[in-house]
């Protein structure tokens, strides 16, 4: 028996995309690289990697390491800066067929502000911007914003002023609170929250006693902070209005159905990417066929997630 | 680079604690460039190592890809249970080539997990003196024979040299015809990158490295380079991907810390 292909678009602010599968930022390049082994325009959008102001090599190694079903990761975002991205990058985009997601970090207001700018001042495929104020693995990542509701608040209308495009603020699990941090990014003007970045955590060799990571610290991801990420969804659902972009361990479709159930409307796939880089479009493949199996539309099951009397 | 569900052909242990198997993997091996290139593996479907596994390949022959490797953990230890007829997936072929060799004089030293690089440039070059390291007797599957430029050697004595490959690679004559290849661990390859800065003979190291992925995407597996133009603001000129730019170096590229 054949199905017609289900509908999988979803509305963002004022972008539609043709599904709600996203590549997530800092695993997926700068959105070309992975062009031979997979069909990107079946990708609801990519991420790409954080971009700052002026270039950044990153972290001294060890940057990675394996833990039990996740990694830990400190790269310290090593990238290109925005000058050579403007340069090298944007052309890329035109004519790829997936909407582009800019990432942006920075270290102050000011920093945030000038990236965005200098993108807003060419014309670009880019749709929209991810704020990055949550890096757990450098000084300069923003976590600084991410973990003050005023802040937040502040840097987001910041950027609302200066930018038609779609404003997402990406959000830590390190901090007391996420409920008001994605509040103050709502109150600023952010279009949709994506939440959560990594899980702050440590790896320590026995036999030799050193730190696995350079930093000490890295961020944690993988199947092993999905919990950690379908309770922060469920947890902002239940604060904001906009939509949640649901990220954390998702390797596939039950995953995705599961961080739609917790209350997202979209999802990023992240670490999972490293060991497959064509696994969004089986994942997504497998969710057409859901849809069409349980006659139901993404919409419907957004936070429905069945609770106890 | 190809993704590839390779059938397993062999498994087998050849010293103790260290494996040889054979894969078809039809795929993969029709894009195989030569000696220094490697392949991720994954070890089981499951997601409890959610990370491939680099493994350098031992020989390509015909469709089928041998590696080496050292029990040294859970996934390791999963791959020795493989039996014939199983299949692993994996991404490959992946990183450069040695290059050099089929003009000039060779000596190849592998140590520990890095014999597999080192033997199949050997196939390559089979009049190169070759030098293999090992802790014990135990870990050897090769016969010493330093008649035909075989040297094995041990930490304890209990075969061949005692010492280590340096202890060969010194009395050794060098001229400037000669390029040392190596892989091994760290401690090795810095010994070999100071021998050869001191003696002034080049040598191309294959270096072992943390991967995210192989692809360039994490950004994980980076190394120093030895580099003193380095700008304030850079990008990819103080450390270089080992899985796209290496995993063999020349080694003034590179710092080992």
């Amino acid at each position: 028996m054949r199905f017609a292909l289900a509908d999988l678009s979803i509305q963002i602010g004022h972008i539609r995309f043709n599904n709600p599968v996203f590549v997530a930022s800092g695993t997926f390049g700068y959105g070309t690289e992975n062009k031979e082994l997979v069909d990107v325009s079946k990708l609801g959008a990519i991420v790409t990697k954080s971009i700052t102001l002026n270039p950044r090599e990153g972290n001294p190694p060890p940057r990675l390491v394996e833990t039990p079903s996740g990694m830990i990761n400190s790269i310290g975002l090593a990238n290109i800066g925005v000058d050579k991205y403007i340069s090298d990058m944007l052309p890329v985009y035109e004519g790829i067929g997936t909407p582009i997601i800019m990432n942006i970090a920075g270290s102050s207001m000011d920093e945030y502000i000038s990236v965005l700018e200098k993108i807003e001042s060419v014309s670009s495929a880019i749709v929209g911007y991810e704020i990055n104020i949550s890096c757990p693995n450098v000084k300069e990542g923003g976590m600084q914003f991410g973990i003050d509701c005023s802040m937040t608040e502040s840097l987001t209308s910041a950027l609302r002023k200066r930018t038609e495009k779609l404003l997402i603020m990406k959000l830590s699990p390190n901090v007391t609170d996420i409920s008001s941090i994605a509040t103050s990014a709502e109150n600023g003007g952010a279009d949709a929250v994506s939440a959560i970045n990594t899980v702050v955590g440590m790896s320590i060799d026995h036999k030799t006693a050193k730190s696995n990571i350079y930093t000490t610290f890295g961020g944690l991801s993988g199947p092993a902070i999905k919990p950690i990420g379908l309770a922060c969804v469920h947890k902002v659902f239940h604060s904001i209005t906009i939509p949640i972009i649901g990220i954390g361990g998702i390797v596939n479709t039950g995953d995705v159905v599961e961080y739609i159930l917790a209350g997202a409307k979209a999802v990023q796939v992240g670490t999972a990417n490293f060991r497959d880089p064509g696994i969004c479009v089986k994942i997504l493949n497998n969710l057409d066929l859901y849809i069409n199996k349980h006659n139901i539309t993404l919409n419907n099951l957004i936070g429905s997630v069945k609770q106890y009397d | 680079m190809i993704i590839e569900n390779a059938m397993i052909v062999s498994n087998v242990e050849i010293a103790i604690g260290i494996w040889q198997m054979t894969l078809l993997a039809p795929e993969v091996s029709s894009h195989y460039k030569g000696p220094g290139q490697f392949i991720n593996i994954l070890s089981a479907d499951s997601w409890e190592h959610p990370v491939r596994r680099p493994m350098s390949i031992a020989n390509v022959n015909g469709e089928n890809i041998n590696i080496i490797y050292k029990i040294f953990g859970n996934v390791t230890q999963q791959l020795s249970q493989k039996v014939p007829g199983d299949s692993l997936n994996i991404l490959g072929p992946l990183g450069n080539v040695f290059t050099g060799w089929k003009t000039k004089r060779t000596v190849l030293l592998g140590g520990g997990v890095g014999l597999a690089p080192i033997l199949n440039l050997y196939e390559s070059c089979p009049n190169s003196t070759l030098i293999i390291g090992a802790r014990t007797a135990d870990e050897h599957f090769m016969e010493h024979e330093p008649g035909k430029n075989i040297f094995l050697t041990t930490d304890d004595g209990s075969l061949g040299v005692a010492g280590n490959v340096l202890t060969v690679l010194e009395n050794l004559d060098f001229n400037d015809q000669i390029i040392i290849y190596a892989c091994g661990p760290k401690p090795m390859l810095k010994a070999i990158q100071h021998f050869a800065a001191k003696n002034s003979v080049k040598a191309q190291l294959s270096v072992e490295s943390y991967m995210g992925c192989g692809l360039g995407l994490c950004q994980g597996c980076v190394i120093e380079r030895q580099n003193e133009q380095m700008k304030k603001h850079s990008y990819h000129e103080k450390y270089t991907l080992v899985c796209m730019d290496g995993p063999v170096y020349w080694s003034n590229e590179v710092c080992f810390g």
